[in-house]
Order: structure tokens, then C-alpha cells, then sequence
């Protein structure tokens, strides 16, 4: 292999981590706080990109108002998503809670196909991203460099609320200790429904970057991206979104250079996620970022 | 007589009086009431061994998808003629010996069972290793793995064309005379001290421990047998549609079968054969909704989501308003039904 | 001195904070032993290390001549040693006699396959199992309840449940924590009777942690002291009654 395919696959790796990663946050902070998978946070991707096809197609806003609405919309999603799929279920079993997000993501993705249809759209990739620029002899499309640059910019400015403002304090506080923080008169509703706003606009600034990527947008496209941003999210080490980023990027790169080094597998590329997980968790169960586990008894 | 005896006797009665109205629809029914009755019994196997998992253990495993696949892959070949998997094999031919095995569908289907059970052991360790909702989504790649697997080993799966022609064995004897059996082991695993075990885990596994609970014993226990009559029913279900291919075992295989469980009450074997049964003949009755349909201002697509929005609406519903389903973990016995109908102990 | 049971130097940390320092107690059969202590000084640590729930950091429990640190829970029961819990674990959603018979699983002689189909060998014994559970039942004055669902029993029912489960493992040493927490003063004079009644009866060992100083001062023959997790006492209870290290641990240091 040369060094320029290996530095345009490094490349493409990199945008396809920091995707996972831009998802696995959504993951890693409701699991932090509410010890749940958010099964359908995947299909919020889905949302996100159907939402912007609209808002470009028949709103006819620019791309520039158009993503970050999408965003937001994705968002108020979230919160919906909690208030109705699992604010009803704070104190049942966890295998309630569990069963209903499996039940919220079968709705959002046949809703959507009940809606819109089961066939692929197309979706309008805004032509700036289309550039094509040449780096150390290797053609790139520009998206593919602003992938991993909006994923750390973005991330960026979670960690700035997260450690830096008062409602981050408390989304902090509530995911060390839920009963002590619900004692000390916090509003765990709200920080939740904060905590659901703000995983669900990075998800959906993933869903769109995603959907510019492989531009075809279906009512399934959420399921695989969303069940490897969550193994990407155990990579790094559960509740922690430095953590979710980094093995967003160490999935995604681990992905395409599989592919790269021994073609022969591709077919098997999706079992790869799998594979990585059941490792984690036989050999190190809090991942890389994380803190072990103590036992409650 | 006493109550345990008159209670077996009215099993036996009850389990032929199943028959004989089986015998009835055998003679009279049309294909499609035959066919709904089929999908009944094969889902009732189902839901009743994953309950065993479930419902009894507690523990939220999703990856049945898995074990019905191997069953129905490993039954699948062994009932296929060679003549028919070298015409079958067009691609990629069918590895060494199972191009040249052949066994009747019996065989077949133990053998399908018990591969599955092999492939459950397997994964067993990192499985049992974490809870709750880590354990969710292992078991659950486990299922993708499993697709992955038998869209891309061709020489053992045929790939993505999968396997056709297969001769149509299940009919409502062998459906229903598995359906029948696996509810009688499962209830008396269950009722026993392993099933005590079992549900003594769910209830707080801290507490089975200190008892001298093995957890992971038992866990693996419940997920072997679950799987065994998940694998023989995957044989069935391959003998029944005659076709299998990998998109036929999806996650939405194992969605339905929680959905089953789910609304007919976790931990109880009556309520996954309510449940069973429900599912496969509103199943059939609501592909009403997805038939193309026109209101005059609405035209609704002859679309397959309908009905899984349907279903999807239906498990939160239940999950959110009525966690303990149709039976919560109660089950069916003679006693209450002869109580119920206001009959006297002495009368017997 | 004999090896029926010694803790050697346990030490338990979690990350930085040390929970138990340097534990070490030798019991001989037959004795009624106390372990007391201020809220969080480490005492269901000390349990939790002796059953498995948790691995020492270093140190030793030796159980009748044989290392048997750090072996899996189960494999503890089995080796007869049996626990309550302070925050009442039962098995809230089975009967009251189900719960009893859950504990004698770990000696079950027949296998799963006997169960599922039904083998006369199976229904012999666990017609056995039952007839044996409903024994312990009737020691300890639950017979009536057996049908009950054990989540519905009023509180000191529930206790007196946790021990008879307990009992069923037939253990040589019963751990107990906090036996009389949240029972009035008739239902603890009882609960140390029955304690009495049923060491002598099981030829049982018995270690306990127990907040009600009347309780502990009158039942055990010797008391441990713990605070912040480092031993400050050990005697006979009027030596410990008598003892400022103690005293100054429950009320404070004399300001």
C-alpha cells in the first residue's frame, strides 16, 4: 500500500470516527444520568436529515438557516422523546425503560416510512462542500476535512457548558449521584430534557453531516450509525464525552482501515463494531476513559 | 383422586381436545386458517422459550434472531436432497460434509436446536459478564453478527440468495406437537428448583448469590435451552415458508417476539402463549391497514409500516401503562379455572 | 488454638479511601460475637469481604484450615457460611416458602434435564426440599405464611425470613447485619432468644453487627469495635462498656 492511499484512508477514517463520535455524546451523556441506551437516539439522524431535506425543499431556506434549524428541531425531538418514551418510566424497572426505547425507535423509523416512504432521497448537499481540494497528493473532498473540524468545535462548546456552566454543573452532579442531586431540589426533569436537547442536536449535526456523506436518506439509515456510535461510546468509556469522541475516532478509523489493509473481510465490515465491543467488554469493561466499576451491594 | 391427578388428567384432556379441533381445521380449514394456525404454534414455541430468558431470568436478551437463524439454516440443510443444494449452490458450493448430509426433518430439527445451543455456549462468557442494558446490545450484535454471517459465508448459507424449495414438513401436527411439548418442559423447568433459581436472580441476584445461587450457571442454563427451542423453531419456520434467506431473521424478529412477551405479561408462560397467539392472528388481521386505502382526502399506501407502527405504539403503550401485560407473572391452572366456574373441591 | 474461622490484616480500599484497615478476629465454634461500630466505620465491608461480595485489598480469611479469600459468593455459601442483609433482601415477588427452598438449590442432586421431563427422581426430591424448607418455616414461626408472597410479610416477619433462608444453607457460620433494626424492644428481647436458641440448636457460630447496644451488651460473649474502619476495641461487653476509646467513637470528643 502506498503512503498516499494510507493517508487518504487515514483521512477518511477521521471524518467517519468523528461522525460516531458527534453520536456516541447523545449516548454516553443520557447514559451518564439515566443509566439507559437511548435505543432511538440513532433514528434521530434519520430525523435530522429528513427534517433538513424539508426545511431546503419546501421551506426553500438556505442551507445556512436550514441545518442549524434542523438542528435544533432534532433537538426538541429529544426532549419529546423523553417526555414521552421515558419520563413515565424514571422509577420502573430498567428493563422497562430499555424495552420502551426499543419500542420509541421502531416508531420513529415506521412513522417514517409511513409518512414519507420506504425510498432512499436524495439529499442537497450544499455545493461548497463538494470542493475538491489536493493535500500531499491525495484528492479530498472538503466535507471530509470539515467533518472532524464542526466535531471538535461543537465538542468544544458542550464541554464549555458542560463544565462551565450551572446546568452543566448539575447534569454532572446527576450523573454521580441521581437520588442525592433529586435531594438537593435540582429539577432532574430539566436537566434531563437539557441533557436529551443538547445529545440530540450534536446527533442530528451528525445525521446531516452523515446524510452529505452518503447521500441517500432512508428511514433505517439511523440503525447501524447509531449502534456503533454506542459501541464507540463503551469504547471511551461510558458517561464520558471526551471518552465518546475518542472512540468515535478509534472505531471509525479501526473500520476503514480494516477494510483498507485486508480487503478480503469487507463483507464483514459491520460485524467489526461487534467484534470491538464484545472485546471491550471482556477484557476492559469501563473502557478507555473510564472509571472501574465498584460493585453496589 | 387427588387435585394432582385430576389436574393431570385434564391436561391430557385438554391437549386432545387441541388436537382434535387441530384435526378439524386439518380436514375443513382453508390454507389460510392453516397457515395462521402453523405461525401460531411456531410463535408460541418461540415466545414461551424466550420468556424462559426474559420473564423468568430478568435479564433482556436480543438476540433470539440469532439462535432461530442457526436453527433454521442448520434444519435447512439437513432435510435438503445433495442434488438440490448442488443446484442451489451456484455461486460459491456448499462446503464439505454438508453437501453430502442428509437426515429426516426430525433429526433435522433436534440437530438445528442443538446447533444453536453449541453457537449459544459460545458467546455465553462475554454475555454473562455484564447486565442490564449492556448485555441488550451484546446479544443484540450477536443477532447482526449472525446476518452478517450468513449474508457473507456463502459456501455455507448461499449468501444473500439463500435457500429455496425447501420441502414444506411442517404441517399442524409437527407445529403444534413441538408448540405443545416445549410448554410442557418449560413449565416444569420453571416450576422446579432451577426455575426457583432463575426467577430468585431476577428478583436480586445479590441475595441468590449469598443463597449459593450460581448466577452465571443458570443464566447460561435458561439461554442454552431458550436457544435449543428457538433453534428448532427456526427449522420449522424454514420447513414452513420453504424459503429462507438472511432477511428473513432481522432484529424485527426479536422485536415481535418482545412485543409478545411484553404484552402478554414477562414471566409468565400463559401469557406468552396469549400473547402468541394474539400476535399471529392480529398479525394477519391487520394487514387491513396496509392495504392501499383511500378516505377521499387521504390516500394511505399499501405500505409495510402501518402495522409496525401499530405494533410499536402497542409495546409502549403497554410497557408505560400496563407494565404487567395481560397475565403480569401469573399463569393459567385448573384450579382457578374450576374455581372459577364455581366447581367444589368435594365434587371430585 | 483452633482454625475454624480467622480474618488476618484485612485491608479494603476503594481508589483512595481505605474503608477497613488491618482486620484480624479468630472465632472459635460455638461463639456469639459482636462487631459495633459508628454508622460507616466499615462493618458490612468486614461482611462483605467474608462472603465474596467484594475482594480484600490484602489480608486473608481463612475458614477451617483453607484460604478462601476472594472465592465467588456462592462458593462461600457452600462452604457454610451464611448471611443477612442490613437492607432486607428478599425475594420479594416469590412466596414466603419459596424463598426458603431457593437456599437448599446449591445441594440439589438431580439435574435441570430430570426437572423438564418429569423424572419420578426429581418430583422425590423436590417434594423433599419443600417438606424440609417448611421445617425451618415452623422454627421460626412463619409456617402460616408460607403461601404468602414474602414482599407483602410486616418487617419483623421479614427478618425472621432472611435468617430462616439463611439457616436453610445450613451454614457453620451465620453472619448477621443488623438483625434488630427497626424492631421495638418486645420484638428484639424475642429476636435475642430466638439468636440463643437457634446457635445451640444448629451448633451454629454467630457474628454479628448490631447498632442496639442492649441487644449486643446482653447476647455476645465478645465484642469488636470498629471506627473509620481501624479496630479500637476488643473485649467482653463490660470491658468494652467500660472502654474511653469506645466512648469517645459513639459520642465525640469532649469539647
Amino acid at each position: 500500500m502506498t503512503g498516499t492511499i494510507l493517508f487518504q484512508q487515514l483521512i477518511n477514517g477521521i471524518s467517519l470516527g468523528s461522525l460516531y463520535g458527534l453520536v456516541a455524546i447523545g449516548y454516553t451523556m443520557v447514559y451518564g444520568i439515566l443509566r439507559l441506551i437511548n435505543f432511538a437516539h440513532g433514528d434521530l439522524l434519520m430525523f435530522a436529515a429528513y427534517t433538513a431535506i424539508y426545511l431546503i425543499g419546501i421551506f426553500t431556506l438556505p442551507w445556512q438557516i436550514s441545518f442549524p434549524l434542523a438542528m435544533v428541531i432534532t433537538g426538541l425531538m429529544g426532549i419529546v422523546l423523553d417526555r414521552c418514551a421515558y419520563r413515565p418510566l424514571r422509577d420502573a424497572p430498567r428493563i422497562s425503560l430499555l424495552i420502551s426505547a426499543i419500542g420509541a425507535s421502531f416508531l420513529l423509523e415506521n412513522l417514517a416510512i409511513v409518512i414519507i416512504g420506504g425510498i432512499p432521497k436524495g439529499f442537497p448537499r450544499p455545493p461548497m462542500f463538494d470542493h475538491v481540494i489536493t493535500i500531499l497528493g491525495v484528492r479530498v473532498q472538503v466535507l471530509t476535512l470539515y467533518t472532524p473540524v464542526i466535531t471538535i468545535v461543537l465538542l468544544l462548546g458542550l464541554l464549555y457548558i458542560v463544565y462551565r456552566t450551572k446546568v452543566g454543573k448539575a447534569m454532572r452532579a446527576a450523573s454521580k449521584d441521581f437520588e442525592a442531586t433529586r435531594l438537593m431540589g435540582i429539577n432532574l426533569d430539566r436537566v434531563i430534557a437539557i441533557t436529551f436537547f443538547l445529545g440530540s442536536f450534536l446527533a442530528a449535526a451528525g445525521g446531516i453531516m452523515w446524510a452529505m456523506k452518503y447521500p441517500q436518506v432512508n428511514p433505517f439509515m439511523g440503525v447501524f450509525p447509531g449502534l456503533k456510535a454506542f459501541i464507540a461510546a463503551v469504547l471511551g468509556g461510558i458517561g464520558n464525552i471526551v471518552g465518546a469522541v475518542i472512540g468515535g475516532f478509534l472505531l471509525g478509523l479501526g473500520e476503514i482501515m480494516i477494510v483498507a489493509f485486508f480487503p478480503e473481510v469487507s463483507q464483514y465490515k459491520d460485524a467489526f463494531a461487534f467484534v470491538i465491543l464484545i472485546l471491550v467488554l471482556l477484557f476492559r469493561p469501563t473502557g478507555i476513559m473510564g472509571e472501574p466499576m465498584i460493585d453496589k451491594t | 383422586m387427588s387435585k394432582e391427578r385430576r389436574n393431570l388428567l385434564l391436561n391430557i384432556m385438554g391437549i386432545l381436545v387441541l388436537f382434535v379441533i387441530l384435526y378439524l381445521f386439518n380436514e375443513y380449514g382453508t390454507d389460510y386458517q392453516i397457515r395462521i394456525l402453523n405461525n401460531m404454534a411456531v410463535f408460541i414455541t418461540l415466545a414461551v422459550s424466550y420468556n424462559l430468558v426474559n420473564g423468568i431470568c430478568g435479564i433482556l436478551h436480543l438476540g433470539p434472531n440469532a439462535f432461530i437463524t442457526i436453527g433454521a439454516y442448520t434444519s435447512a440443510l439437513l432435510t435438503m436432497s445433495a442434488a438440490e443444494k448442488q443446484m442451489t449452490y451456484i455461486i460459491v458450493p456448499l462446503v464439505w460434509p454438508l453437501n453430502v448430509l442428509h437426515t429426516p426433518f426430525v433429526v433435522s430439527l433436534l440437530l438445528g436446536g442443538l446447533m444453536a445451543a453449541v453457537f449459544a455456549f459460545a458467546i455465553s462468557f462475554p454475555v454473562f459478564r455484564v447486565r442490564g442494558d449492556y448485555l441488550a446490545i451484546v446479544t443484540l450484535g450477536f443477532g447482526e453478527v449472525i446476518r452478517v454471517l450468513a449474508n457473507a459465508l456463502q459456501g455455507v448459507t448461499n449468501g444473500p440468495l439463500g435457500l429455496k424449495g425447501l420441502v414444506p414438513y411442517t404441517n399442524l401436527w409437527w407445529s403444534w406437537g413441538v408448540a405443545v411439548l416445549t410448554i410442557i418442559a418449560i413449565t416444569k423447568l420453571i416450576n422446579s428448583s432451577y426455575g426457583r433459581a432463575m426467577k430468585s436472580i431476577r428478583e436480586d441476584e445479590i441475595a441468590a448469590r449469598a443463597m449459593g445461587i450460581d448466577p452465571f450457571k443458570h443464566l447460561l442454563m435458561a439461554f442454552l435451552i431458550s436457544a435449543f427451542f428457538c433453534g428448532v423453531a427456526g427449522g420449522l419456520l424454514a420447513h414452513l415458508i420453504t424459503t429462507i434467506s438472511p432477511t428473513l431473521f432481522t432484529f424485527f424478529l426479536t422485536f415481535n417476539l418482545l412485543i409478545i412477551i411484553v404484552v402478554g405479561g414477562l414471566g409468565s408462560t400463559t401469557g406468552a402463549v396469549i400473547g402468541a397467539a394474539l400476535f399471529a392472528w392480529g398479525g394477519e388481521a391487520l394487514r387491513i391497514v396496509e392495504r392501499p386505502t383511500d378516505l377521499g382526502f387521504l390516500k394511505i399506501p399499501g405500505i409495510p409500516g402501518m402495522r409496525m407502527v401499530i405494533f410499536s405504539i402497542i409495546l409502549m403503550l403497554v410497557i408505560i401503562f400496563a407494565r404487567r401485560g395481560i397475565m403480569g407473572r401469573s399463569e393459567f391452572s385448573w384450579d382457578w379455572l374450576l374455581s372459577k366456574l364455581g366447581w367444589k373441591e368435594k365434587g371430585f | 488454638m483452633g482454625d475454624f474461622f480467622q480474618l488476618n490484616d484485612l485491608v479494603m480500599q476503594f481508589g483512595g479511601l481505605t474503608a477497613v484497615k488491618d482486620f484480624s478476629i479468630e472465632l472459635q465454634a460455638g461463639e456469639l460475637v459482636g462487631l459495633i461500630g459508628p454508622n460507616g466505620a466499615g462493618k458490612t465491608t468486614v461482611f462483605n469481604m467474608i462472603t465474596g461480595f467484594l475482594t480484600p485489598t490484602s489480608g486473608q480469611v481463612r475458614w477451617q484450615g483453607e484460604e478462601i479469600t476472594g472465592f465467588p459468593v456462592h462458593k462461600v455459601t457452600a462452604q457454610g457460611i451464611a448471611r443477612t442483609f442490613q437492607n432486607i433482601r428478599l425475594f420479594t415477588d416469590l412466596t414466603v416458602l419459596e424463598n426458603v427452598m431457593i437456599s437448599f438449590h446449591q445441594r440439589i442432586r438431580t439435574f435441570f434435564w430430570e426437572a423438564m421431563l418429569g423424572f419420578p427422581t426429581y418430583r422425590r426430591e423436590e417434594k423433599r426440599i419443600r417438606e424440609s424448607a417448611m421445617a425451618f418455616l415452623q422454627e421460626l414461626g412463619l409456617a402460616h405464611l408460607a403461601k404468602e408472597k414474602a414482599g407483602g410479610l410486616a418487617y419483623g416477619q421479614q427478618r425472621r425470613l432472611e435468617i430462616a433462608r439463611a439457616l436453610a444453607t445450613r451454614p457453620k457460620l451465620l453472619l448477621l447485619d443488623e438483625p434488630a433494626a427497626g424492631m421495638n424492644p418486645q420484638e428484639t428481647n424475642e429476636l435475642a432468644v430466638l439468636v440463643r436458641e437457634l446457635r445451640d440448636k444448629y451448633a451454629l457460630t454467630i457474628f454479628l453487627i448490631e447498632h442496639d447496644m442492649k441487644f449486643v451488651m446482653g447476647l455476645c460473649e465478645r465484642i469488636k469495635v470498629l471506627d473509620y474502619g481501624i479496630t479500637i476495641a476488643e473485649g467482653t461487653p463490660a470491658e468494652i462498656q467500660s472502654n474511653q476509646a469506645v466512648i469517645k467513637a459513639y459520642l465525640g470528643e469532649p469539647k
